[in-house]
């Protein structure tokens, strides 16, 4: 297949000046231009890079949870000794994934690497993927979120479908989440099945569950998967058929334990005989704390924590977690809320008090928590002012300054308050 | 006395938050300074022995069948309460599980309960976006609409002109149905604390008909500044002016 590729060297050599300009006019940034060109250009050349791989690609894809199991699948493979190629996850569709190869592309637009991990986004990834030959596909969950663009679950979990069956040798689905189960049963009968999930006991202990539009009415029984037998903060025990393995997590949850059992368990279906459980629970261990996911940083002289809120689950489970009475919180959403409605079964009230409420959704997040018994003490919709006075405002007798914010306010206060690091 | 606000099937009828309407009208109540629970019904033996307002929210096409089979055994009921005046308010598929039937794809018919004219007909594509109504009862009403069907057979009584957005479809310029207290409507998510003239004139009808009177308290003021700001956002989205008067009248 390598020889063929020649006829991509004046498309791949556009996208790369096209790279260049763009780096001129923003320095530092990337850009979905020249992957837009290069797609536009040489429009089988996504499709032939994705299928080359000697090893195959893997692609991991649901509505939460991916970005963190691509993360660590890609750790656990790598610790493996895999070249790996894998996209940033914010390049998830097609231009991005375009321009994300050709970061790594020879003149010719071929890119190293044994194996593609790649995340997909749940609506992008039923087109990227035609005619894409993947060798496994791992699916998270289905989880209402963004309804102006996924309307309802069966949309999600119709999508999600037709990403599997590019899977040619084997599928790894979450068995908590019924959809996903549903999708199972129905994939053809050569390609093989991998199940994780949770213990019973897990289960129990979240009284709000996992956020699944419709959970599984049974666990996965010993020995048919990987499973979460417990979770204690930020440490986790999976079970592998009978073998007991302890993990650490990038932050306490159930969800990080549950991403850290899909990755396992993909890990383990790309790897074959060559797996190792050691070395999967040392480099799962080893992922660094996820940015704004209960992470605590010092800016501007005060401690700050930050909690991302992605979709109603996440939402309730990271406002659960921040301590009652906590006395300064910022709460943010901007326009990757669209329509908020979904957002309103959530229940915010255990917040109390809220001292800014920002974001270009200001006042329908103030309307939100509202009605939720929140009290607030004043609405900002400019996050960059909300920010300054937030922060300068001295530090609060007990507890940390919280900052709640949804992915786009969360992009624009890294960029206010110069916050770099991983994505 | 309690006023007791019913969400009907809110295991099935939720998707948008369009439940979270009866929290509204029970938050509303209480800062009036009348006593008001949410009462969550699934099965009709949950029903307490009085209701004073009904919420019935959207749901997935999925669940249609099995909404309809579980709204089946409230049929009595509902037809008592609309002719008695009690305020019923429902939600996409809840509101086209009430009309006389949902049409899908492939010639397949849901039998609606009946309980408000018109049908839900198939369009070609979803409809999902802003909706801005003008209501002669309600005033401008603002939210979104996420839906998969026109609704036609509502031209004798619509809840409004469309003023931005789809609603009701076929070119027919109106958005949802009232039939006495009982209304559907497109609108789906919080409306009703996106419309606050909305909730209190369904309070109204709802306290007066237990004898008692609605006057919105202190807290609602500060909390519907809220929703004014959000409502002129949403209108400047739509490209509606929001003093512009409706050219329609």
């Amino acid at each position: 297949m390598r020889a063929g590729f020649l006829r991509y060297g004046p498309a791949i050599l556009v996208g790369r000046l096209v790279r260049f300009a763009a780096r001129l006019r923003k320095p530092g940034g990337g850009s979905a231009m020249p992957g837009l060109i290069v797609n536009n250009v040489a429009p089988g050349y996504l499709k032939r890079t994705l299928s080359g791989f000697p090893q195959g690609l893997v692609v991991v894809s649901g509505s939460s949870g991916k970005s963190t199991t691509t993360k660590m699948l890609v750790a656990v493979l790598r610790a493996h000794g895999i070249d790996v190629f894998t996209n940033p996850s914010t390049a998830n569709i097609s231009q991005g994934l375009t321009s994300a190869l050709l970061e790594r592309a020879d003149w010719l637009g071929r890119v190293p690497g044994d194996v593609a991990v790649l995340e997909m986004d749940e609506g992008h990834g039923a087109l990227v993927m035609q005619g894409v030959d993947a060798r496994v596909v791992a699916l998270t969950n289905v989880m209402v979120d963004q309804i102006d663009r996924f309307h309802d679950s069966d949309m999600v979990a119709g999508m999600l479908a037709r990403i599997a069956v590019q899977a040619h040798e084997s599928v790894v689905v979450n068995a908590d989440d019924a959809y996903l189960e549903r999708l199972a049963v129905q994939l053809r009968s050569d390609v093989a099945v991998h199940r994780f999930g949770v213990s019973q006991d897990v289960l129990d202990a979240s009284p709000r569950g996992l956020g699944y539009t419709e959970t599984s009415p049974e666990r996965l029984a010993v020995g048919t998967g990987v499973r979460v037998t417990s979770v204690d903060g930020a440490e986790a025990v999976l079970d592998d058929g009978g073998t007991s393995v302890s993990i650490g997590l990038p932050a306490r949850g159930t969800h990080y334990a549950v991403d850290a059992a899909a990755a396992y368990s993909t890990a383990r279906a790309v790897l074959g005989e060559r797996f190792s459980s050691t070395t999967a629970a040392r480099a799962l261990s080893e992922i660094p704390a996820v940015f704004g996911r209960g992470e605590r940083v010092a800016v501007r002289g005060q401690d700050v924590e930050f909690v991302l809120v992605q979709n109603p689950a996440s939402y309730q489970l990271n406002v659960d977690s921040i301590a009652p009475g906590t006395e300064q919180i910022l709460f943010a959403i901007g326009s990757d809320v669209r329509d908020p409605s979904y957002f309103w079964p959530t229940d915010a009230s255990s917040l109390g008090r809220v001292s800014i409420v920002s974001g270009s959704k200001a006042a329908e997040a103030a309307l939100m928590l509202a009605y939720d018994g929140v009290e607030i003490d004043r609405v900002e919709p400019d996050l960059g002012r909300a920010l300054d006075d937030f922060l300068a405002a001295p530090a609060p007798a007990s507890g940390v300054k919280t900052i709640v914010f949804s992915a786009d306010s969360m992009r624009r206060t890294r960029a206010h308050l110069g916050l770099t690091g991983a994505e | 006395m309690t006023l007791t606000i019913v969400s009907l099937l809110p295991s099935l009828q939720n998707t948008n938050g369009d439940a979270e309407n009866a929290a509204v009208l029970a938050a509303r109540a209480r800062w009036a300074g009348l006593d008001a629970v949410v009462l969550p019904v699934e099965r009709r033996g949950d029903l307490p022995a009085r209701v004073d307002a009904i919420v019935l929210g959207s749901g997935d096409d999925s669940s249609l069948e099995a909404a309809r089979a579980a709204l089946g055994e409230f049929h009595d009921d509902l037809r008592t309460w609309g002719t008695e005046g009690v305020p019923i308010l429902a939600v996409g598929t809840g509101w086209e599980l009430l009309s006389w039937g949902v049409e899908l794809r492939g010639e397949r018919v849901v039998e609606g309960l009946g309980i408000l004219p018109g049908r839900a007909v198939p369009r070609p594509s979803r409809m999902t976006g802003d909706l801005v109504v003008a209501s002669s009862k309600f005033g401008t009403l603002v939210g979104f609409e996420n839906h998969a069907r026109d609704y036609v057979g509502a031209e004798g009584s619509p809840l409004g002109r469309v003023r931005a957005g789809s609603g009701n479809g076929r070119d027919s310029g109106q958005e949802g149905v009232v039939m006495g207290s009982v209304i559907g409507t497109h609108l789906h998510g919080p409306v009703l604390a996106k419309n606050p003239a909305f909730a209190d004139a369904l309070l109204g009808i709802t306290a007066e008909r237990a004898g008692l009177s609605y006057v919105p308290g202190e807290r609602a003021a500060v909390v519907d500044g809220y929703s004014h700001a959000a409502r002129e956002a949403q209108l400047a989205a739509a490209r509606v002016a929001a003093s512009a008067p409706d050219p329609l009248g």
